[in-house]
This record gives structure tokens, C-alpha cells and sequence, in this order.
């Protein structure tokens, strides 16, 4: 009849393998160079910001600059109102004169005092030698010693009053100087040279002490403050070399260099923070752009090496299927050393060069699996 | 003697076959449907066993985090593995999204996972495991994303750098692995004239925004845009430890949700699909009816086709028994040709479901057992029609 | 008429009632008829006249309701059915040939023939072997793997009349077997049944009314009102 047999079309059906056993590909252990890497991401931002602000309480008069504006150190970038400060200053200056003054009055009290002082002492030196000759009454000689005493206090008195009158005038000069500092002080002037990177008062805004009016930034002293993982951060040294990827440009690595692993590590994201610096610092960075950094944390020349999708976890081991020769499947746990970012992992113990492991499989594996390896999946 | 079946079925194989591919296709398309609950089944189990896990902790009193939606701190794992039995614990988490890709939208469960923990892509089929800590993706291959491509989930783009397979949520949806704390930060992560308003939202409030406490502001706005929560916190149990004690204390202890594989299955597999279940189940129960019918009406016009020569046979002297095992047989026949087709074409026609169908052998074998039941039931009309025939009818016209 | 040799089939006062009671139709009333083995007999008669019921009887697939039944000088039937199992002996006693050729259109014309053999127990070989004889007896052995609707009308009745043969039957009631033939292929048909019936020593019983070959028979029953009336013709 020419016709297929029904039943043996059946069977075949009935037996052949849905898709039942795991298709693999396998990999050779080789020893190759391996560099290890390690990834983080941070944002672009200045080392140093300057936020420049008055440090007394007062309103805005002028700010000269905007966001964008390149400052010279010492320029003078904002000024506040004065407001009664140049009276205060007049004041001081005025109530300085009258100490002066009262310096000069008290000079003149003194000299008076020295006068008289001296004309009792003239008459007491003449009363004690007639009253030695007792040609005057012991009291009338007394009478002399008190008004010599007298007179010494006035002297005295005079004294001090020109030394208070002229510690009254250095204080007022003191003050007044302080008043001319702090009319110095409404002059907000660059600190370093640099750039205007926010504006955050206007003229007319009230502040108080420590509020900013402009923040400066050095934009040589941009870098990269960026976060790796914990787990990843073994290795980090300063002064490794580092590849920058910014954001805005994300085909572009910049080159950068480690300079800073910040002490304390963020306990609640579990990763560390560290500074890359750009060498050299490239032109139009923006503060809190989204940077992506590589990091080079050592390399070894010749390592046992694996992809690294060919590690498999079993009951809380790592490890990889090993193919062995005859065809069978065995789990062999691993010891992993360095992980390059392309994927290959060192093998520290646990496999030889040339072992054939498994790489990938189309199903969970099982060493009585009966497996088809293929080139691709 | 010869099969008289065998030959009626040569003689008049095109109809037979026309017949068989019709009734193929109705197998077909019940074999599949079969399929399609079994692949839903497997669908909500290799999600679990994907997990590789022992035990789901959740939030409290939730059934997350597939069935239900669950959050928990991201450093309850800490105190998690400080337990004892606990080999491994692993935040994760889950969101389900549509990506764009190639101008058409897909569905997919991005899955934040850390590397070599519980949670991550068990196997791959190309390209290599996440290495670094951020932006890289694993996805599974119905998500019809090539390696090196981009796939933008909220505000980033993540390289694919490896496939793998049968990765699906309880849904079917492909998932893509992302490292967790990406995964966690988009999970939460609006769009940016979201997030623009909502700091013009909270600048605009005064509580936040006070001119005499400088810096308040943006602490409140930063502390807006972080997310420092998992939806599940997946445990691996040392070896000779039991998973259920470990749930156990977990709940007692850490006041949390804890399942065990088992409580998983209950909840994402049989919870889930119940309802599914017994509406694939009524339809299959349907079709069955439907093929009765088919197979029946089929056989029956068939003989009534043939019955003079059923006639002559009778007055020469066949046996009824022969004439009715003529009629199973080509009832029989017909059954075994649509199996044969309806199982041809349910194989060819399953890989292009979208979602998972799991033809499993068994179902076929269960599918011809019923066949068998169906061809003879519908035999049994045809069969009793055939039986009536008087050979007399054979004479004198 | 030979009166010593047994008869290959003979009745005696055939009666078949239809229904009971005010309905009944007596559609044979007292039927005789005796017919040697090798001899080749007519039955003619009007429609209604109670032929097909007779041949139906003969056929053994109604029930006589009266009367005597012998082939081969064994009673088949005599009031009621003597012989259990009425289809063996359909089977294995009485051959048929119809009107229409009523071949089984899914087997090739020697299964068609071998059938019976095979029914009656004897293997596919021998049975094909049988077959294959008794077409080429027919001369239709060149047709033998044809599909019997490819068959001329001719063809068709002969390899009806070898099925018929197939058992070695010794009676075959044939019903009309020329009706779809013109009359030199329907004269060819009856020489073939005399000739049968020379060479197997079957009796052949032909109801016809088709008057070209009528007068071909030796011996012609008439058949009227549920009676038979013998007519020697030579």
C-alpha cells in the first residue's frame, strides 16, 4: 500500500524527547591573563565648594555675578546693604574725638594738681622747719601735712582720670575699626579663583548669618565621588588607574585615577565611597552629572580562567559541571579568585587547564542528566 | 482473513484523511490546550525553583511577593542570616513593566537580584553572568532581547549581557535580571516631570521648606527619592536543617512572613491557577464532547454509506462481530490518524504561543487513552445502525 | 427430470404469511419446487406475485411461516428452522448472485471472491487461490487486482457469479442477474450459469422476466398469487 505504518509513527511520537534532555556548550579551563576590575557609580562634583554668604544677619544689596561666571580670586562678587552701619561708624568716630578731648582735659586737671601739689609741698617743708625751731604751733604744721596729702590725691586723681579717658578713646577706636571691618565684610568677594555655580539670593532677600548668597566652585578641583559595593571592593588602592564614563557622553572613557577611599563606608547601601580625580580634568563638567567608573585593581598574567556563567550554585556551593571525557556530568565545586568585567572568573582551585566544563544549558543540570552538547544554544 | 477496516480505509483514504485532519486539528488544539495549563503550572514552578530558595521571607502577614505585593527593609536579611540554619539570605526584588523594544512594548518582571545570591539566574544560554554592580541586565530569551542590546527600564539603560531560559514569572513574562540596587531605585523611581514636581510640591510646603533652617529642604527631597526597601528576602537552609522550623522561627522571632517551598507552591501555584485549572479543565471537557461528536457523526454517515455492502456481507455470511470490530476499528483508526496529526501540529504550532506550553508525554498518552474511550463510544451508534441492517435488503432490490 | 437423484434443493408446500390476523397477506401459499444438482431452473413471474419473497426464503434470511425446506436431502427447514445457525449456511450452502453486482467496493475483485472463503475459515492464500480459479474459469482473472467499480457491467456480474461459486455452495439463487445487461452479454451471463452449473453440479435458480433469455431455460417456474406452476420448456 506504500502507506506509513501508523504504529511506528506512534511510538515514535510517544517516545521522542520533548525538549526533555538539557542541551549544552562547553568551554575549555584555559590559563590566560586576567585583570580585575571593579565597577561603581558616582556623580561628577567639586571637591571644594565655596558657599559664600555675609556672616551677619543682613539684606542684599548688589550680587554682581551669575551662575556660569568664572571669578577671580578677591573679586568682589555680592554686597549687602550697609543699612545704619556708616552712622555707626560716624558715631564711633565722634564719641572717639570727645575721649580725646576728655584726655586733654584731664592732662590739664593733672598739671593743676602737680601745681598745687607742689606749692603744698613747698609750704609743709617751710611750716616743719619752723615748727623745728617751734616757731609755729605743731598744729598749724599739721594743717600743712593734710593739705600736702590733700593735694598728692588730687594728683592722683587726675592720673587716673586721664588714663580711663584714654582707654575710653582706644576703645571707641576699637570700635569704630570694628565697624569698618564689618562694612568690609558687605563686600562678598571670591575666596579662590573659580565658578559661579548657584545663585541663591537676590538682591533685596534678607538672611541670616551662614545662608548663602553664591556658591563657587574650582572646576579643576572637579572629581568623581562614587560608590562600589562592598563586596567588590577588595583591592582598591589609591593611585589606580580609573576609566570615567560620563552620563552625557557615554561612548567616551575619560581617563581618571583613584585618589581618595573615604574611612567610612555607607552602612545602609553597603558600599564604599571613593574619590576619582580626572587627569587631566576635562572642559564643561556639570556638578551632578551621573559618572560611571572602572577601576583597574590588579591583574594576574596567567590565571586558570572560566566564563563566568558557567558557575552554578548547588545547595550553597559554587561550582561548575565538569564533562568529563566518558561523557558523564560531575559538580566540582570551585574556589574563585579574580572577576573580570567581561565575564571570566580565575579558578583558584578545583579545576586543571583543559578540563571541559559546561557553560551554558538550556535546563538545570543533574550529574545523570543525558545531555546533547552543541555549539550554540 | 483480511481487515476488511484496513481496506475500506485504503479504499476511501483522501475522505478518511480529510476527516482525520480535521479531527487532527480539534486533537490539536485540545493537546495544546492541555499544554497550555501544564506550561502554566511549569510557568509559577520554575519560577520557584529559579529562586533557589528554601524559604520566602515576606512582609507580615502578606502572601508575597508573587502573589501579592510585599516590602520589607533591605537589612532584615542581616538579621536573617544571623539565624541559625540560615546558609544564605538575599534581598530580591520583583516588579513587573512593559519595555520597549524594537518599537513594541513587552511585558517583563524585572528582578533585582545580587550577584551569586539566591535570586539570580540560575543558568545561562549565552553571553556571561552581571559583573559590574550596576546597569548591566540577564534577561530570558522570549523577552526577544540580543546580547549587547539596551533595555531601558525607568530612567537607565541596561546592557544585556546574558540570555537565559525559562525564566518567567508565574505569568509567563519574562524576566530580566537587574542587580539589586538598581532594581531598587527604579522600582520606586518616577519619571523626571514626576519627580520635578514632586520637589516643586515639597518646596512649596512650608513645613519643609523654612528659610531660617538652611538645608532642610533638600534633606527631605533626598530622602524622597531613595528606597530602601526589598519585596522579599530569599533563604537558603544549611543542609540537615528544617526549612519548615527555620519559617517558623522566622515568623516568631522577626515578625515577618516566612513560606516554605511547599507554602509557596500552595500559594503561587495552586492559589494562583486554581480557577484556571477548572476553566481549561470545563474547555477540554468540552472539546472532548465536541470530538465525540465529530468522530461519531463521521463514522456513523460512513456506514450509512456502506450499508448495502453491509448487507451483502451479512447474506454471504459475516459475522456481526466482524462487522462491528470493522466499524471500531476505522472509529479506531480515524482516532489514532487525528492523534497522530493533532499531535504533529500541537508540537509544531506550540513554540509559537507566546506563552510557555509543556506538551508533556504523559498528556499525550492520556489523550489517546481518551481518544480510544471517545472512537469507541462514537462507534457505538454507527455500530447499532449497522446491526439493524437486514440482509434480506440485499435481494430484490 | 430425474426423479432418483437427490435434489440439490427442494420445497414442499412453502408458505410465508406477512403480519397477523385482518392484515395478513399470504405472500407464498404452498410453494413446491424441486431442482437437481447441475440443473439451472427459471422463476418468473409478475411483480407481487411473491418471487422476491421466495428468494428470500431460499436465502434463508426471512422466516418460512409453513412448509418444508430440503437441500441436499437434509431438511433445512420444516415448520421452523432446522439448522442453527442460518448464516454458516448462507455461507457455506447458497451462493448468490443480484440483480445489481452489489461488489464491495474497498476490496479488489479477488478479495471480493476470496471473502467467502475466508469468512468460512480458510486462509488468505488459499482463499486468493481460490479466487484466482474460479476468475479465470470466468476469464476475468486479467481484471483480478482491479477495483470492482472499474469493472464493465459484464465483468462485474461475472465476477459476482465466481463469489457466488466461491464456497462451492450447492444451490446459487441468482435475482435477476441480467437485468443491467444488453441482450448478448445477458445470454453470456446464462451460458456462464449453465456452464457453472455443468461444472460444480450446483443448482442455479435465476428469477428473471427477462424474456431474451427465457427461453433459454430448460425448466421455467412461473410464479403467481403465492403458487409456483412448473413449465418444461424443451
Amino acid at each position: 500500500m506504500g502507506q506509513p505504518c501508523p504504529p511506528l509513527l506512534f511510538i515514535g511520537f510517544l517516545t521522542r524527547p520533548v525538549g526533555d534532555e538539557p542541551r549544552i556548550s562547553v568551554a575549555t579551563v584555559t590559563k590566560q591573563a586576567i585583570s580585575a576590575s571593579v565597577f561603581g557609580i558616582g556623580t561628577v562634583e567639586a571637591r571644594y565648594n565655596y558657599r559664600i554668604g555675609p556672616t551677619a544677619a543682613g539684606r542684599v544689596q548688589q550680587v554682581l555675578v551669575d551662575v556660569g561666571d568664572s571669578v577671580q580670586a578677591g573679586q568682589t562678587l555680592a554686597i549687602m546693604d550697609a543699612v545704619d552701619l556708616d552712622s555707626r561708624i560716624q558715631a564711633a568716630g565722634l564719641a572717639a574725638e570727645r575721649a580725646t578731648a576728655s584726655i586733654a582735659s584731664a592732662n590739664a586737671q593733672t598739671k593743676e594738681a602737680n601745681a598745687r601739689f607742689t606749692l603744698a609741698q613747698h609750704e609743709a617743708q617751710r611750716q616743719q622747719s619752723l615748727a623745728a625751731k617751734a616757731l609755729v604751733s605743731p598744729s598749724s604744721s599739721d594743717a600743712r601735712q593734710q593739705d600736702l596729702a590733700v593735694t598728692q590725691a588730687a594728683v592722683e586723681a587726675s592720673h587716673a582720670a586721664a588714663a580711663v579717658a584714654k582707654k575710653e578713646q582706644q576703645r571707641l577706636q576699637a570700635e569704630q575699626q570694628a565697624l569698618r571691618q564689618q562694612q568690609a565684610n558687605l563686600t562678598l568677594t571670591a575666596p579662590v579663583a573659580g565658578m559661579i555655580t548657584s545663585r541663591d539670593a537676590e538682591p533685596g532677600t534678607t538672611l541670616v548669618a551662614g545662608q548663602a548668597v553664591l556658591t563657587l566652585a574650582d572646576p579643576q578641583s572637579y572629581w568623581v565621588k562614587a560608590r562600589i559595593d562592598q563586596s567588590l571592593a577588595l583591592g582598591l588602592q589609591a593611585g589606580q588607574t580609573a576609566s570615567i564614563t560620563l552620563r552625557s557622553a557615554p561612548q567616551q572613557a575619560l581617563p581618571g585615577k583613584l585618589v581618595r577611599i573615604e574611612p567610612l563606608s555607607d552602612s545602609v547601601t553597603e558600599e564604599r565611597i571613593v574619590g576619582i580625580a580626572f587627569t587631566p580634568v576635562p572642559a564643561a563638567l556639570s556638578s551632578g552629572e551621573l559618572a560611571e567608573v572602572t577601576l583597574q585593581t590588579g591583574q594576574k598574567a596567567a590565571a586558570l580562567v572560566i566564563p563566568n556563567a558557567a558557575i552554578q550554585q548547588q545547595a550553597g556551593q559554587s561550582g561548575v559541571w565538569k564533562l568529563n571525557p566518558d561523557n558523564s556530568l560531575q559538580f566540582t565545586p570551585v574556589q574563585t579568585g579574580i572577576h573580570s568585567l567581561d565575564g571570566q572568573v580565575e579558578i583558584l582551585s578545583g579545576l586543571q587547564a583543559d578540563d571541559t566544563i559546561v557553560v551554558y544549558t538550556s535546563k538545570a543540570l543533574r550529574a545523570d542528566s543525558k545531555i546533547k552538547v552543541v555549539a550554540q544554544l | 482473513m483480511i481487515s476488511l477496516a484496513a481496506r475500506d480505509i485504503a479504499h476511501s483514504w483522501s475522505k478518511y484523511v480529510l476527516t482525520g485532519i480535521g479531527l487532527g486539528l480539534l486533537i490539536g488544539v485540545t493537546l495544546s490546550m492541555a499544554g497550555i495549563f501544564r506550561g502554566m503550572v511549569d510557568d509559577a514552578q520554575v519560577l520557584l525553583r529559579n529562586s533557589q530558595a528554601d524559604v520566602w521571607v515576606v512582609q507580615k502577614d502578606t502572601q508575597g511577593p508573587y502573589a501579592e505585593s510585599s516590602s520589607l527593609p533591605d537589612d532584615v536579611y542581616r538579621s536573617i542570616l544571623g539565624m541559625p540554619g540560615v546558609q544564605q539570605a538575599a534581598n530580591v526584588t520583583y516588579f513587573t513593566m512593559q519595555v520597549q523594544h524594537q518599537g513594541k512594548d513587552t511585558r517583563v518582571m524585572v528582578v533585582g537580584f545580587e550577584s551569586g545570591q539566591p535570586g539570580a539566574p540560575p543558568s545561562l544560554i549565552a553571553g556571561r553572568h552581571v559583573t559590574r554592580s550596576h546597569y548591566e541586565a540577564v534577561a530570558d530569551v522570549k523577552a526577544g532581547f540580543k546580547l549587547g542590546e539596551k533595555i531601558r527600564i525607568r530612567r537607565n539603560e541596561y546592557t544585556i549581557v546574558g540570555l537565559s531560559q525559562r525564566t518567567v514569572s508565574s505569568g509567563g513574562d519574562p524576566m530580566v535580571f537587574i542587580p539589586l540596587a538598581d532594581a531598587q531605585a527604579a522600582q520606586f523611581q518616577k519619571n523626571n516631570d514626576a519627580i520635578v514636581s514632586g520637589r516643586e510640591r515639597t518646596a512649596a510646603n512650608p513645613a519643609f521648606n523654612r528659610p531660617n533652617v538652611p538645608g532642610l529642604l533638600e534633606a527631605v527631597q533626598m530622602s524622597q527619592t531613595t528606597s530602601h526597601n526589598v519585596n522579599a528576602v530569599l533563604v537558603q537552609v544549611r543542609a540537615r536543617w528544617d526549612a519548615a522550623q527555620l519559617a517558623a522561627d522566622i515568623q516568631r522571632w522577626k515578625h515577618l512572613q516566612a513560606y516554605t517551598y511547599a507554602d509557596m507552591e500552595e500559594i503561587s501555584v495552586k492559589k494562583l491557577i486554581a480557577t484556571s485549572a477548572k476553566q481549561i479543565g470545563l474547555f477540554l471537557v468540552i472539546l472532548t464532547i465536541v470530538s465525540t461528536a465529530i468522530v461519531s457523526f463521521i463514522i456513523y454517515t460512513m456506514t450509512l454509506g456502506k450499508i448495502r455492502e453491509i448487507a451483502v456481507l451479512k447474506l454471504i455470511g459475516t459475522r456481526n462481530s466482524t462487522i462491528s470490530w470493522m466499524i471500531l476499528q476505522e472509529s479506531l483508526g480515524l482516532g489514532l490518524v487525528g492523534f497522530i496529526i493533532g499531535k504533529t501540529v500541537a508540537t509544531l504550532w506550540a513554540p509559537v504561543f507566546p506563552k510557555y506550553v509543556l506538551l508533556l508525554p504523559l498528556d499525550a498518552v492520556l489523550g489517546l487513552l481518551v481518544i480510544v474511550v471517545v472512537c469507541t463510544l462514537a462507534s457505538v451508534m454507527a455500530i447499532r445502525a449497522a446491526l439493524k441492517v437486514d440482509p434480506a435488503e440485499a435481494i430484490g432490490g | 427430470m430425474a426423479d432418483n437423484t437427490t435434489p440439490a434443493i427442494e420445497l414442499r408446500g412453502l408458505c410465508k404469511r406477512y403480519g397477523s390476523g385482518d392484515t395478513a397477506v399470504d405472500a407464498l401459499k404452498g410453494v413446491d419446487m424441486r431442482i437437481a444438482p447441475g440443473e439451472v431452473v427459471g422463476l418468473v413471474g409478475p411483480s407481487g406475485s411473491g418471487k422476491s419473497t421466495l428468494l428470500k426464503c431460499l436465502g434463508a434470511v426471512i422466516d418460512p411461516t409453513a412448509g418444508q425446506m430440503f437441500l441436499g436431502g437434509e431438511a433445512i427447514f420444516d415448520e421452523v428452522w432446522k439448522v442453527k445457525d442460518l448464516r454458516t449456511l448462507r455461507r457455506d450452502r447458497i451462493g448468490f448472485v443480484f440483480q445489481a453486482p452489489y461488489l464491495i467496493p474497498f476490496l479488489d475483485v479477488t478479495d471480493n471472491v476470496a471473502l467467502l472463503p475466508m469468512l468460512a475459515g480458510k486462509s488468505n492464500k488459499e482463499a486468493r487461490r481460490r479466487a484466482l480459479e474460479l476468475l479465470e474459469a470466468l476469464d476475468v482473472a486479467h481484471r483480478a487486482k482491479s477495483n470492482p467499480a472499474l469493472l464493465s457491467g459484464g465483468e462485474q456480474q461475472r465476477v459476482s457469479i465466481a463469489r457466488a461459486l466461491a464456497n462451492n455452495p450447492p444451490v446459487i439463487l441468482a435475482d435477476e442477474p441480467t437485468a443491467p445487461l444488453d441482450g448478448e452479454r445477458a445470454l453470456a451471463v446464462v451460458k456462464i450459469l449453465n456452464d457453472m452449473a455443468q461444472q460444480h453440479q450446483t443448482a442455479i435458480i435465476v428469477v428473471t422476466h427477462d424474456e431474451k433469455i427465457i427461453p433459454t431455460f430448460k425448466r421455467l417456474y412461473h410464479i403467481r398469487d403465492g403458487k409456483t406452476y412448473e413449465e418444461a420448456v424443451s
